[in-house]
């Protein structure tokens, strides 16, 4: 393949559509972590969150069938995604439980949810399936793509509007795109999302005006557990439609970088996880070039490490400009 | 500091523990008995999903022990399990030492992991393109593996501490940069082409670390990290960089007063735990591999994290934890050989300790629950009004 | 406020059977040092503390305030010292925080903008609804706050000590809205300790001191040194003998210091003096005066802004701590728990914190736990050190004990000059006796001490000489003698008088 042909392959709607698809999971898990973020409480266990939700969702899909008998077939991975949300809420429970209830320290203890996510997968998974790879012995449904008629015929939005093959975006795809429209009406637009934003910024000022700080945690922190379960569904049940040991390989890191990267906003956020998507996408692309994809794969965190140097480089330019404002003023009076 | 003065605490002061040794040998129990309820719960998860529990979790606490054996003479069964238990606790307690430092300096790294594989890669260039007579050429890879660790720990170390970047988020994608190079590397320059699958070819015998119990994988990477012990105990408790360490950690604002130059000493002791956690890369790579492999490592720079917070970053705690868990993982594996148990309920016991160490309101609050408990039950007609409207 | 008793749980009693009543529709200040007790009683009256006896009535009921919440819903609105607002979001946006105005699910942002400007239009409290709190200056985030507690309805309003953080002018338009809300039905308290502006902006004023109250008065029946000596007192005056003083050559000149805070506030303007050997060198002033920069700056904790200090013949204005430290300086602390003790740390770690990097602690970097040992036990057996041991972690100690570890370490260091911030401040009498006793020795060793004091009986009790600061200036310096009083001294705290260079240099 000739340098052209990828250039072409870059700027073509298939790219956007795999960069989409890509960065379905981790659009889902960063809105998730920014939640948490913006309450002042990171939330570091997204990675085990989209695993035990992936497993869970998996699990129950495939057994679904045995447990309710006689429910339309349509349902079961419905179920599925239901038992990986309430995985998700379990997992992030514990976090602030441990954290809000406990005093735990919430980095340690969202590390030891990541443990017990990788460790509790695998240790199910080989108890109920004997295999410890996968749960390919298991027939688990897919959630369903969804495919928006009438513009198949017209190239590029054709692509562009149901993918490479046109069939259809997976449903988590435009769940992510509507959380990202509902998440940020709800930061900027209601009440308790203005009451979740001065939690994280001045728990004290949050609390003097009667606003429950640890209740907005709570809240803040579950709502990372349901959206970063989506992100997990999302690479079991609409990817692949399997579970494998740690599928999730970073993703819910990935996310909680996509964060800092995008500024702690949720349209910065969505940018930022898309940048990492088509680091990823154009990773493959360029591996048929001899470019080798690890080089493209180190851009998005390298971005993410500079990114943070610059902005704080910048914060202290500020101050220090200040101060001098300051300072020239009051030599003046 | 409001009313009230600025010397006295609001603490309840009759629950402080006044002497170090009363208030160490407290916070000893507390980790015994964490380790014992984690413990617990994995046996009762092992009860649901095993037909031999009993059998199956004899296994994860006996199996790493060799077997004496006197029948036809005297003879050592099963050194190799021995063997596996003290591979897998060098690389934990040089973890668990890497972590320690950092923790100490009340700094949340998570960088092991990008220091540990760059560490392995520094080692590895060194064994396959140097040519130099046995000690001198592991003398070589020790230092470039310890190099690469310290560099990549002063990255984060020096913007933690100059410019204020969360050492978190710098450090996880620290982590992703290494292990891309690093497999970046391997793919593009010193994959082995003859290979069945992505590794480097064997590395010379000059650089393989020489053997210390035959029958074994157990090299002289053991000494290295009893060394490493000792020096990580000497630097906190010897020298004045540990002491500024300590001091920061406690109170940063008391180590400036002092006139401790706060910066240079945190950026240092991240780039330090660096250097130890690079030789956890050597032991990987010229102890237990004798190569250099695509996925040598998947996380294991967390390990790190529980066996520090076991340890209270003691050194010497490290290196008790480290065998610990060195031995738990070690038994989880032969557990899973010789019963219907993955050798995972492990992490899961693991999950537990760290859950339960760093709730630190936890004991309190029992504590407060039982003397309550006992209180009332002496003054049971003397409850207090608002106690009782509840 | 009836019987108030606040006694924390480690035994200091803050308030002491306080009774505190103000009338619907007064200003009333409540003054006091620090540590008087006066912010834990607005505190208990805001439901940020309880209480361990008595009771508080509003109207004639008697009511129960557990939390800030309730206080809300009985009209009672605070304003704390360090602001409590959202830096990013807007004024309006800070108003309304917490109890939004809506239209259906959503926040009404035109109606916060517009209750915001209604408010401040109403109570003469000029804001910019629309600006982001970060971008605004300190004097409008006060209105701000202010705005926020009348737009949850608040009667009466709790000021605590706000003009700390204002410049002149500010203060000037603060007075102005708060007569403004008084003439509109509300009721003021005003906690603050600069006299002269009990006396511009209060109906009445409450004084207290050692978490009693010790004067209930009507403003234009007292003077300001009235009210002084209530907040002072006499009853700690304590003669001391003093040696006749051996003066020697100027240890330390400080010459024409300035300091600009961060927030872009002159806090010292062109402040000069020596410290000579032999001499205890007193800086009386009110608080919040520049005494706390003067020292920060002194000891190397922050950078002057202008100026230079000579210790001995070295510069260390703009040094760091350790190269201060080095010059010579020692340091007692005025926050103790904040900066001069580590609590996670041991005994013996608190002790060497200045010394742990030389011989004979430390040599070539390797320090020696005998001599840390030996040196710590001999420093815990001369200051009477009650602890478990040398290796006792610092928390388990008593507040007296932690306050004798700072002492044993920045005496021992035998410093040549000697920097004493509040060095008794939440000490009993008997350990200040010492402080005071220690300091003197120094003195009579030939050391030069700078002693600064809230407490004017200290002062004047162990000085040789004494420089009053006003507004970060020095306004006087004197001879320390029994015809100098505290009157005469007060005059120049309270900005009244002030001395010319020529007669400043003669005691120069």
């Amino acid at each position: 393949m000739s340098f052209e042909t990828v250039l072409a392959s870059i700027f073509s709607a298939a790219f956007i559509a795999s960069v989409l698809r890509v960065s379905t999971p981790i659009i889902l898990a960063a809105l998730g972590g920014l939640l948490s973020e913006l309450a002042g409480v990171i939330n570091i266990a997204l990675e085990g969150i989209m695993l035990g939700a992936a497993f869970a969702g998996v699990m129950v899909s495939a057994f679904a069938p045995q447990w309710f008998p006689g429910l339309p077939v349509w349902v079961f991975p419905w179920i599925g995604v239901l038992a990986g949300i309430i995985t998700g809420i379990i997992l992030a429970w514990l976090l602030a439980f441990f954290h809000l209830e406990l005093g735990a320290d919430i980095i340690l203890a969202a590390l030891g949810i990541n443990i017990l996510a990788a460790g509790g997968t695998v240790f199910l998974m080989y108890s109920i399936t004997g295999d410890k790879g996968s749960t390919s012995t298991l027939a688990s449904p897919a959630i369903p793509n969804i495919v928006i008629p009438f513009v198949n015929n017209i190239p590029f939005v054709g692509t562009l509007l149901n993918a490479e093959n046109l069939t259809g975006y997976n449903v988590f795809t435009y769940v992510a795109l509507i959380m990202t429209v509902l998440i940020t009406i709800f930061l900027y637009k209601m009440p308790l999302g203005a009451h979740l934003r001065a939690v994280g910024e001045n728990p004290d000022a949050a609390a003097s005006v009667g606003i429950n700080v640890k209740r907005v945690r709570y809240y803040a922190l579950l709502a990372s557990g349901v959206l970063a379960a989506l992100g997990g569904l999302n690479l079991s049940m609409g990817y692949l439609t399997i579970f494998q040991a740690n599928m999730t390989a970073g993703r819910g890191f990935i996310a909680l970088a996509v964060i800092y990267l995008g500024n702690r906003n949720p349209i910065g956020t969505v940018i930022a996880a898309l940048i990492f998507g088509a680091a990823t996408s154009l990773g493959a692309q360029l591996g048929t070039l001899s470019v080798p994809p690890q080089l493209i794969e180190m851009i998005p965190p390298a971005v993410t490490v500079i990114a943070l140097v610059i902005y704080n480089l910048r914060k202290r330019a500020q101050i220090v400009a200040n101060a001098r404002k300051f300072q020239e003023r009051a030599e003046k009076a | 500091m409001p009313d009230g003065s600025a010397f006295y605490s609001t603490r309840q002061t009759d629950l402080i523990v006044k002497s170090k040794r009363k208030r160490f040998l407290l916070e000893f129990l507390r980790i015994i008995l964490v380790v014992l309820i984690a413990l617990g719960i994995g046996f009762i998860i092992t009860l649901f999903v095993s037909d031999e529990p009993v059998a199956a979790f004899k296994a994860l606490l006996t199996g790493p022990l060799p077997k004496i054996s006197f029948e036809g003479g005297f003879h050592i069964k099963g050194i190799n399990r021995f063997g596996n238990w003290m591979e897998e606790s060098i690389t934990l307690i040089l973890l668990g030492l890497a972590v320690s430092i950092v923790f100490k300096a009340k700094q949340f790294s998570l960088g092991a992991d990008g220091q540990l594989i760059l560490g392995a890669l520094a080692a590895g260039v060194v064994a396959l393109y140097v040519d130099a007579p046995l000690p001198i050429h592991i003398g070589l890879a020790l230092v470039a593996a310890m190099v690469a660790g310290f560099l990549w720990g002063l990255i984060p170390g020096i913007l933690k501490a100059y410019i204020d970047v969360d050492e978190i988020v710098s450090t996880l994608m620290l982590n992703v940069i290494a292990i891309q190079f690093y497999q970046l590397v391997l793919v593009q320059w010193l994959r082995d082409p003859t290979a069945g699958f992505i590794g480097t070819p064997f590395f010379p015998k000059t650089a393989i670390l020489p053997l210390v119990i035959p029958g074994t994988r157990v090299t002289i990477a053991l000494f290295i990290m009893l060394a490493s012990v000792f020096v990580v105990w000497f630097l906190m408790e010897r020298t004045t960089f540990g002491y500024e360490i300590k001091v920061i950690g406690a109170n940063r604002k008391f180590a400036e007063y002092g006139g401790v130059n706060t910066k240079r000493v945190i950026a240092l002791s991240m780039a330090v735990s660096g250097i130890f956690a690079g030789l956890a890369g050597v032991h990987l790579s010229m102890g237990l591999l004798k190569r250099l492999t695509l996925n040598m490592s998947p996380g294991i720079g967390f390990e790190g994290i529980v066996v520090a917070l076991l340890a209270r970053n003691n050194p010497i705690g490290v290196l008790i934890a480290g065998l610990f868990y060195g031995y738990l993982r070690t038994g989880a594996q032969i557990m899973e050989r010789s019963s219907d148990v993955t050798r995972e309920v492990v992490l899961i016991i693991q999950a537990i300790i760290i859950l339960l160490i760093t709730a630190e309101r936890l004991f309190p609050l029992f504590q407060e629950w039982w003397l309550r408990r006992k209180l009332s039950a002496e003054l049971d007609s003397n409850v207090p009004e608002e106690e009782a409207a509840r | 406020m009836r019987d108030i008793t606040k006694i924390y749980p480690n035994g200091v009693v803050a308030n002491d059977d306080v009774n505190f009543s103000v009338e619907r529709g007064e200003i009333r200040a409540l003054v006091g040092e620090n540590g008087a007790g006066k912010s834990t009683l607005m505190k208990i009256l805001y439901g940020l503390e309880s209480f361990t006896s008595g009771a508080i009535y509003l109207d004639g009921q008697r009511v129960d305030i557990s939390s800030p919440h309730k206080a809300i819903d009985l009209g009672i609105g605070m304003v704390h010292q360090n602001f409590m607002l959202v830096p990013s979001f807007t004024i309006a946006q800070n108003v309304v925080l917490g109890s939004e105005p809506r239209k259906g699910s959503f926040m009404d942002a035109d109606a916060a903008i517009r209750i915001t400007e209604s408010l401040a239009k109403e109570y003469g409290l000029e804001v910019e609804a629309t600006a982001r709190i970060d971008a605004t200056p300190v004097g409008m985030r006060q209105r701000v706050e202010i705005l926020k507690t009348l737009y949850r309805g608040a009667d009466l309003l709790i000021l605590d000590e706000p003009t700390a953080v204002l410049t002149p002018q500010e203060t000037d338009d603060l007075f102005e809205a708060v007569r403004r809300l008084v003439n509109q039905g509300k009721t003021v308290i005003f906690i603050t300790h600069k006299l002269v502006e009990v006396k511009e902006i209060s109906d009445t004023v409450t004084v207290m001191r050692h978490g009693k109250v010790t004067g209930n008065v009507a403003t234009k029946d007292v003077s300001e040194v009235d009210i002084a000596r209530m907040m002072v007192g006499r009853d700690v005056f304590l003669q001391v003998d003093k040696a006749p003083q051996q003066r020697g050559k100027a240890k330390a000149r400080v010459e024409h210091l300035g300091y600009i805070s961060e927030t872009g506030r002159p806090m010292l303007r062109d402040v000069s003096f020596n410290v000579y050997e032999g001499e205890i060198l007193g800086i009386a002033g009110v608080e919040g005066n520049g005494q706390t920069e003067l020292v920060e700056v002194m000891s190397g904790l922050k950078p002057a802004t202008t100026g230079e200090i000579y210790v001995g013949d070295r510069q260390v204005a703009r040094k760091n701590a350790r190269q201060v430290r080095r010059a010579g300086v020692g340091h007692i602390p005025e926050d103790r728990l904040t900066n001069g003790v580590a609590l996670e740390a041991t005994i013996a770690e608190n002790l060497v914190v200045d010394r742990y990097y030389r011989p004979p602690i430390a040599h070539a970097s390797i320090m020696s736990p005998r001599v840390i040992r030996s040196q710590s036990e001999a420093l815990m057996a001369e200051f009477d050190i009650r602890a478990a041991g040398y290796d006792a972690p610092m928390d388990s100690l008593s507040g007296g004990n932690m306050q004798k570890v700072v002492l044993a370490r920045e005496f021992s260091a035998d410093p040549a000059l000697l920097i004493a911030a509040q060095p008794t401040r939440g000490v009993d009498i008997g350990a200040s006796e010492f402080i005071h006793n220690q300091l003197l020795a120094k003195r009579d060793d030939g050391k030069a001490i700078l002693l600064v004091s809230a407490d004017l009986s200290e002062v004047m009790n162990l000085s040789d000489r004494i420089a009053v600061m006003y507004k970060g200036k020095i306004t006087g310096v004197f001879q320390n003698s029994p015809d100098l009083t505290e009157e005469e001294l007060g005059f120049y705290m309270l900005g009244i008088k002030e001395q010319t260079p020529e007669e400043m240099a003669q005691n120069m």
